[in-house]
């Protein structure tokens, strides 16, 4: 005994509206800015390291930000071009994202997928809360460590000491804690962040998609355990 | 063997649905689930019950025409196998398992487990077919397609439309069925002669009717024609190259 579909019940195209932005776009914006970030968090990692150099290379480095390009662009000009770029990157990739979910809800119906237990899906399922997660983290880090807003920097905060106002930042438990916890957060964002754009951009070829997943993992799992260094260290007294 | 079936009765799509539980005895290890569904069938009838009601044609995974919820996973516990080639040996003696229709916004309910799935036709009569004259069958190799060519289209081709993937994903997307779509006709020379056109159509109308993808992969785990996931971003590929040109072909 088969199916006994009522023909006359089968429902014609509901009325549809073309979107405003299509998935499309809002999925090539995303991963577009999604791997300017992914370069930009890389090379903040990087930069980061010099902390290993001691405080007068640190502070050096820090200063040295401000200088490049220095005779055609003006003091701090590159940097802020680089400020800009992101800030415009995170309005557009956190919209883009919140839009893509409600559609996305909406298109699944009322019954939730459960039982996910492959690592992949439950990454993708987490992605809107480790984004949410890193976008405060983003705004702390900020107060924290570029304006020096109390509370959230250190008492002892003063313009121009990165060394020691990151130090001071981090012989805060809390704050080290928090900073950890969002570097294992920003590792799962940035892996699955990273082979979604790589799939959103097309990438079909079979050597393509292989390479394309391990750099997502590896820049991903550098990220974590460059930036994660830090504070252990500071927290163990290595870095003072 | 004996299973306890919890299955959703749904009289219509405007009613509310809800679960009810058979026993089902009898039945053997080698019974396919739709055999399963069928002996529960004629003790329903017999009993003077509805049946359930339940989409199937080939019996033999080739159709596309099943499809139900196995324990929350699209078509059951074996990997890229349709409902129809789903075994009790799946499942233990005495096990209760819990049969649903095919879950997504863009999948109504007819009527118990059988689902409206006509979405997927509206992608494909969107773009998802030749439309210049190819004539004849033209002389062997008139048309230079490689052997990997060839194979990969057939790879593509293989899907059956049945909508487990948009069942699987969380999003209620139809990216793997519409990727496999547009691949495998981009792929072969002929068909390719409107790749533009064809990548426009089938994005648009993905989108109209269902959700975005995030990658979750869960897709191609219940795929029973095994399309891989190499389809989702060739849909992507197929669009990005259509904006980049904005040609028809």
């Amino acid at each position: 005994m088969t199916a006994t579909i009522q023909r006359k019940q089968r429902t014609s195209a509901p009325p549809r509206t073309r979107l405003p932005v299509s998935n499309f776009a809002a999925k090539t914006t995303m991963a577009v800015t999604g791997l300017i970030f992914v370069g930009f968090v890389f090379v903040h990692m990087y930069g980061n390291l010099h902390i290993f150099r001691g405080q007068e290379e640190f502070d050096h480095y820090a200063h040295w930000l401000r200088e490049i390009l220095m005779p055609l662009m003006p003091y701090a000009g590159v940097l802020w071009v680089l400020r800009v770029v992101l800030l415009i990157s995170l309005v557009l990739h956190v919209g883009c994202g919140l839009l893509l979910w409600t559609r996305a809800r909406r298109a699944r119906g009322p019954f939730k997928r459960t039982g996910l237990r492959r690592g992949d899906a439950l990454m993708a399922r987490s992605m809107l809360g480790t984004g949410l997660v890193i976008l405060l983290f983003v705004i702390f880090h900020i107060l924290d460590l570029t304006l020096g807003v109390q509370p959230a920097a250190s008492g002892a905060f003063e313009s121009g000491s990165a060394y020691a106002n990151l130090v001071a930042s981090f012989q805060r438990p809390v704050v080290a804690l928090f900073y950890m916890l969002t570097m294992l957060v920003l590792t799962v964002h940035v892996a699955h962040g990273t082979w979604t754009a790589a799939n959103d951009l097309g990438a079909t070829g079979r050597r393509l998609r292989q390479l394309a997943a391990w750099v997502a993992g590896l820049v991903a799992i550098a990220i974590c355990l460059g930036n994660i260094s830090i504070p252990v260290l500071v927290l163990l007294g290595v870095i003072q | 063997m004996k299973l306890t079936l919890k299955v959703w009765r749904q009289e219509s799509g405007a009613e509310e649905g809800h679960f009810e539980e058979y026993l089902l005895e009898e039945v053997g290890p080698e019974f396919s689930l739709l055999e399963a569904l069928d002996k529960l069938n004629d003790d329903l009838v017999a009993r003077g019950e509805e049946p359930i009601a339940f989409d199937s044609d080939c019996r033999e995974g080739i159709c596309g025409a099943c499809g139900v919820t196995v324990d929350g996973t699209p078509h059951g516990p074996q990997k890229n196998t349709p409902s129809c080639r789903q075994h009790l040996r799946s499942f233990e003696d005495g096990a209760t398992v819990q049969l649903e229709p095919f879950r997504s916004g863009a999948f109504p309910v007819v009527k118990d487990l059988a689902v409206n799935r006509s979405a997927l036709d509206r992608v494909i009569g969107a773009g998802g077919f030749v439309s210049t004259s190819v004539g004849t069958a033209p002389d062997a190799d008139a048309i230079p397609v490689t052997h990997e060519a060839a194979e990969w289209a057939l790879d593509l081709a293989a899907c059956i439309g049945c909508g487990a993937c948009v069942a699987a994903c969380p999003n209620g997307s139809a990216q793997l069925f519409a990727g496999s779509k547009t691949m495998h006709l981009a792929t072969l020379p002929s068909s390719s002669k409107e790749r533009g056109r064809r990548a426009k159509g089938i994005t648009r109308a993905a989108e109209e009717e269902f959700g975005p993808c995030s990658v979750y992969g869960e897709c191609a785990e219940v795929c029973p024609a095994g399309i891989p996931l190499t389809a989702i971003a060739g849909l992507n590929k197929e669009k990005l190259r259509q904006v980049l040109r904005n040609k028809d072909d």
